[in-house]
């Protein structure tokens, strides 16, 4: 509607220098120019000139349907002399898949989306350009016209959800993409199984173990494996590379339709793209023998969405048997099949293999018997592989938006792990004579899943304007997994723990409806109903006999094919169940005031229960979680600053909770528990610098004593900084930008078994980096403090041989915190322009 | 809605729960009985039908080390394996050779440490370096003495060991794991009833005078090396040897008691 140009800075048009600048903006349901930021600088004073033009101009507002809607587009300025062959004075600027779709008119959601991609993004292709001699030229030419192409979103479910862009954000040292989630309010990320090993993650109150209680998908392909023996929806992310993460969305707690099975305490949604188009090539090396080589490569004029990206990792680990290597690649296109169409295809390959050190006595510590970073039993470790296709078809037709999803995953994993050392293996009458022979358990599981998902969304008009969601997700999982115990004197499995196929079917449905009755009331929800079915055979379901035949002794073998007194019976047990459960979810959304959102939700969740555990026509195969939330956003842009707050109280309970076992080396089913917690989390994003800061209070006690639910932290506080600015040096003509990231992380005393308290953690990651395109070299340091932490800290026995009598009661455990691990990682980038 | 708002100043007092029961350490010690007199040999009547009146001039006890469970000691309790994980909470893992003829407490060189549990039994395991070790030749017990029946005295000695001497056949060959070596090391049920506390001690009262209960001194074996003097055979064999080696075995000897801090 209105389009002012910039200014050619009287200095550089005097010194005869040019730049280009790319802006964000949101334009607002009334046209208005708000939030904008400096994605790509040309230096002060050219970007000066172009906020200067852009804050004037006023647009004619995005629809989504017949609805404006808010919008962040991109818009980029070139500033060249005359002299120089000129793009035309007024070009139209297209911002195309390159922003996500638009938040929906209503009450704001997660706090606000920073600039997307790394903050040394090369200046985007020019489109818009103030004609540097006609300074004050009208817009008579042509319409700036914004054309948002993007997936459809979820709607946001109050103070719980947490749509995260990691934005600038990506400058804070992260090992891998799992550590994204700490971005979200109180998730605590721990790690006793190694690099390569599934993250423990626990969030508000839940010890989610490795990812059994928070749902979690890529791209929209579920990562939680239905079955894993390690842990039924065992969810490992290193296959994701972080630097192709473009945003993440976390709801804490179960309160959208969407969400299915294993999101009792939540969900984590990865989305992928990668910002920076080019070809670009990174090595990495560091300490500890640590190596990294990453390719990446995104075409110049297609969306984000469409990328490659490759990595070969590979480190001797920072103390004893904790080297790892994994490679990892994910390809996706993201385009249109026509004007109202576009399709999304995935590709993912990953293979892994490590060590990891496991646990140390403290008391063997303390006596010096075993060094901080050393182990017991060097055969602990794993190998995982997974390989998935995803495709998605995403059509509009009028107000009426569908999508489709069909995705296939193979994935292998083995685990070996020895919590107790010498303990588990007691001499059985009917065994062949022994010592203890180990407690090493060597679990593997083979699994095969495919599926699909989808939706349809349309909106409608009465007393208002409402949208309704009909979608579901249909899953079925083939896993098949064995665990052994290994003797530790030669390696050999001595005994068979479980022996397991199973296959599990998930078929959900729900509707989800946004309705928004008074512009200042928003109600979504609706109700979502699961299947879960099961079909296990346990090929190892007799292993003890009450009364062995002495005719027939079952000897040393681990699965029977004895009864009492002789029986013959083969050592198999099929066993099927399944049951179906519905539950509505529901979220209020008030806006009192301009900025301030309060919201309520309530929901339930579940999580279908370890195969091992079903039993023929067992009647509820599955936990369920019931929470409420109650909390206060607001979202504010003062200038070019953005700034979000939010608080929230929350309660869960859970009717069957897991509870870690060592001996089982896993978690195993409990009793009901209940948590309750309260959060603040603010973000700040200006100009030059992005900050985020959440910190979780929360209690989580067991229903039928009261006691604390061990492991679970109280308190978790996380910070993380990025700052961004351009050096006043451009040598070639070509900016130096510099950043610098910092991540803060502390933890407080965490219950442990028996009322003992865990130490706190108290850890500081950094980087800074300086780039001059095509070249950037980066230098990052985790636990900068070299603190020595322990990062995990369990009560229970365990004999690892270590003194000269067998120790047999419960005492303090650890596994070790990684020490400063410095990384200098040199980047090469070319191509990203036309 | 309203529970949680009113639920959330408790919140402050979220770091203050507790996960129940405890971790401690103790202090451990063993003595003879309490009726002993230091630097006094001991003297009971004793023996087979408390036919002999025994002057005990040495005793000493190897201890392994100490263990308490929370299981109810019963009488299937042999047909367990040595280890039942998941039931002890208190353990003194340090050997000490004890006197037995002294009713003085003798300290362990380290603390025992457990948890604040209620405790139903105690197990006194008798090895030299490793319970689990195919054979031991660490004298477990070593005792001297002189028993007299009428005017007959019957000078003795013994020194007591519990390796592949006292290695049990199992009865039926199908059942080849029926008796492991270790449950010979292992005397158990003894029963108790205590809550270890930190900084309190365990004290453990050995009464060698039951070793004795079912002796008859007269069949103890002559000692080849020594004229005139009796000595126990180091193996299960004759009804002496064999009575001498069940009350070391046995429960009665052996008593716990709790001294709280």
């Amino acid at each position: 509607v209105t389009k002012v140009d910039a200014v050619y800075p009287p200095e550089a048009l005097a010194a005869g220098t040019q730049a280009d600048v790319t802006l964000e903006i949101t334009v607002g349901i009334d046209g208005e120019v708000s939030g904008e930021q400096v994605v790509s600088s040309g230096g002060a004073a050219f970007d000066a000139a172009a906020l200067v033009a852009v804050r004037q101009w006023v647009f004619t507002p995005a629809r989504e349907g017949d609805t404006p809607v808010a919008v962040r587009i991109r818009v980029p300025f070139s500033f060249r002399l005359p002299a120089r062959a000129e793009p035309p004075p007024f070009p139209q600027s297209t911002t195309e898949a390159a922003v996500p779709e638009p938040a929906p008119q209503g009450p704001p959601g997660g706090p606000p989306s920073p600039p997307a991609g790394p903050p040394l993004s090369p200046p985007q292709p020019a489109s818009a350009t103030p004609e540097p001699q006609r300074p004050q030229a009208s817009s008579e030419e042509q319409p700036l016209e914004a054309t948002v192409r993007g997936r459809a979103q979820p709607r946001s479910r109050g103070s719980a959800d947490y749509e995260v862009s990691i934005g600038q954000l990506s400058v804070v040292p992260r090992k891998a993409a799992d550590e994204l989630l700490k971005l979200a309010p109180g998730i605590l990320l721990t790690n006793e199984g190694g690099e390569g090993h599934a993250s423990q993650i626990f969030l508000r109150g839940f010890d989610a173990r490795d990812g059994q209680d928070v749902e979690i998908s890529v791209a929209g392909v579920p990562v939680n494996e239905a079955g894993n023996l390690h842990g039924n929806g065992y969810a490992d992310l290193h296959f994701v590379i972080p630097e192709v993460v473009s945003s993440l969305r976390v709801l804490e707690g179960p309160f959208d339709p969407r969400q299915g099975n294993f999101a009792v305490a939540g969900s984590a949604e990865y989305e992928l793209g990668l910002e920076e188009r080019g070809v670009g090539l990174q090595l990495g090396t560091g300490s500890f023998g640590t190596r990294r080589l990453l390719a990446r490569w995104g075409p110049p004029g297609a969306s984000k969405g469409t990328f490659g990206a490759a990595e070969v990792y590979q480190t001797d680990g920072f103390g004893q048997n904790r080297d790892a290597t994994r490679a990892s690649a994910i390809g996706q296109y993201e385009g249109r099949l026509g004007a109202d169409t576009s399709a999304r295809l995935t590709l993912q390959a990953y293979s892994g293999r490590w060590h990891s050190a496991g646990v140390i006595r403290e008391d063997d510590y303390a006596a010096g018997r075993i060094g901080f970073y050393d182990t017991y039993d060097t055969g602990q470790g794993g190998d995982a592989t997974r390989f998935s296709v995803s495709g998605e078809v995403e059509s509009r037709a009028g107000a009426l938006t569908l999508r489709n999803q069909a995705f296939g995953i193979i994935s292998t994993s083995r685990l070996r792990e020895n919590f107790t050392g010498f303990l588990l293996d007691p001499q059985e009458p009917q065994q062949t004579l022994h010592a203890q022979r180990g407690d090493l358990i060597d679990r593997s599981s083979s699994a095969t899943t495919v599926g699909a998902r989808g939706f349809a969304r349309t909106a409608f008009e009465f007393l208002g304007h409402h949208e309704a969601e009909v979608g579901y997700l249909a899953r079925y999982d083939v896993t098949d997994g064995v665990q052994y115990r290994i003797e530790a004197a030669n390696g050999h499995p001595y005994h068979v723990d479980l022996d397991l196929l199973s296959r599990v079917a998930d078929i959900g449905v729900y509707g989800d409806l946004s309705l928004v009755p008074l512009p200042w009331l928003t109600l979504r929800g609706g109700v979502r109903a699961d299947l879960l079915t099961y079909d296990v055979v346990d090929r190892c379901a007799v292993q003890t006999v009450a009364h062995p035949s002495t005719s027939n002794p079952p000897g040393d073998a681990s699965c029977l094919s004895l009864e009492s007194n002789g029986r013959y019976r083969e050592p198999v047990q099929p066993a099927t169940a399944g049951s179906s459960v519905v539950q509505p979810r529901l979220s209020v959304l008030v806006t009192p005031i301009s900025h301030l959102t309060l919201s309520g939700s309530y929901g339930g969740g579940v999580r279908s229960i370890d195969p091992q555990y079903v039993s023929q026509d067992a009647k509820t195969p599955f936990a369920s979680a019931t929470a409420a939330e109650v909390g206060a956003a607001y979202a504010i842009d003062v200038g070019a600053l953005a700034l979000a707050l939010r608080t929230a109280g929350f309660r869960t309970r859970v009717d069957r909770d897991l509870v870690f076992s060592e001996s089982a080396g896993r978690n195993t089913l409990g009793g009901s528990s209940t948590r309750l917690g309260w959060l603040v989390a603010a973000r700040a994003t200006g100009r030059s610098f992005d900050e985020s800061l959440n910190a979780t209070v929360v209690k989580a006690t067991f229903d039928d004593t009261g006691l604390v639910i061990p492991y679970v932290p109280d308190l978790v506080v996380r910070s993380d900084t990025s700052l961004w600015h351009d050096l006043p040096w451009s040598p070639g003509g070509v900016p130096i930008s510099a950043a610098a990231g910092l991540g803060i992380t502390y933890v407080g005393p965490r219950p442990l078994p028996y009322g003992e308290r865990s130490d706190r953690i108290f850890t500081v990651d950094a980087s800074a980096s300086l780039a001059r395109r095509p070249f950037k070299l980066a230098l990052s340091a985790t636990n900068l403090l070299d603190a020595k932490y322990r990062l995990g800290e369990f009560n229970y026995a365990s004999d690892f041989h270590s003194q000269s009598s067998p120790t047999l009661v419960p005492t303090r455990h650890f596994s070790a915190g990684a020490p400063r691990v410095v990384m200098l990682t040199f980047e090469f980038l070319v191509g990203g322009n036309p | 809605m309203s529970r949680l708002f009113l639920a959330l100043p408790f919140l402050l007092a979220a770091g203050c729960g507790s996960t129940g029961s405890g971790l401690v350490t103790f202090h451990a010690a063993a003595a003879g009985p309490a009726d002993a007199v230091a630097g006094q040999p001991l003297v009971f009547a004793g023996g087979k039908q408390n036919a002999y009146q025994v002057t005990l001039t040495r005793a000493t006890l190897h201890l392994g080390a100490l263990y308490l469970n929370r299981s109810v000691p019963s009488s299937g309790s042999q047909a367990q394996a040595c280890v039942l994980p998941g039931i002890y909470s208190g353990q003194v893992t340090v050997p000490l050779t004890v006197d037995v003829l002294s009713p003085e407490p003798q300290p362990f060189p380290a603390d025992g440490e457990g948890t604040a549990d209620e405790l139903k039994t105690g197990e006194v395991w008798l090895f030299g370096s490793d319970p689990f070790a195919t054979d031991d030749l660490t004298v477990i017990v070593d005792v001297a003495g002189t028993a007299v029946q009428g005017s007959t005295a019957l000078p003795f000695v013994g020194q007591i060991t519990i390796g592949q001497n006292r290695q049990v056949a199992p009865s039926n060959p199908a059942l080849p794991g029926t008796n492991p070596l270790c449950k010979q090391r292992i005397v158990t049920p003894v029963t108790i009833d205590l809550t270890l506390a930190q900084g309190g001690t365990l004290l453990l009262r050995i009464d060698a005078r039951k070793w004795f209960q079912n002796v008859d001194f007269a069949q103890i074996p002559a000692d080849p090396a020594v004229p005139g003097q009796l000595k126990f055979l180091d193996q299960t064999v004759g009804p002496a040897d064999i009575a001498f080696y069940s009350g070391i075995r046995g429960t009665s000897p052996y008593a716990f008691t709790w001294q709280p801090p």
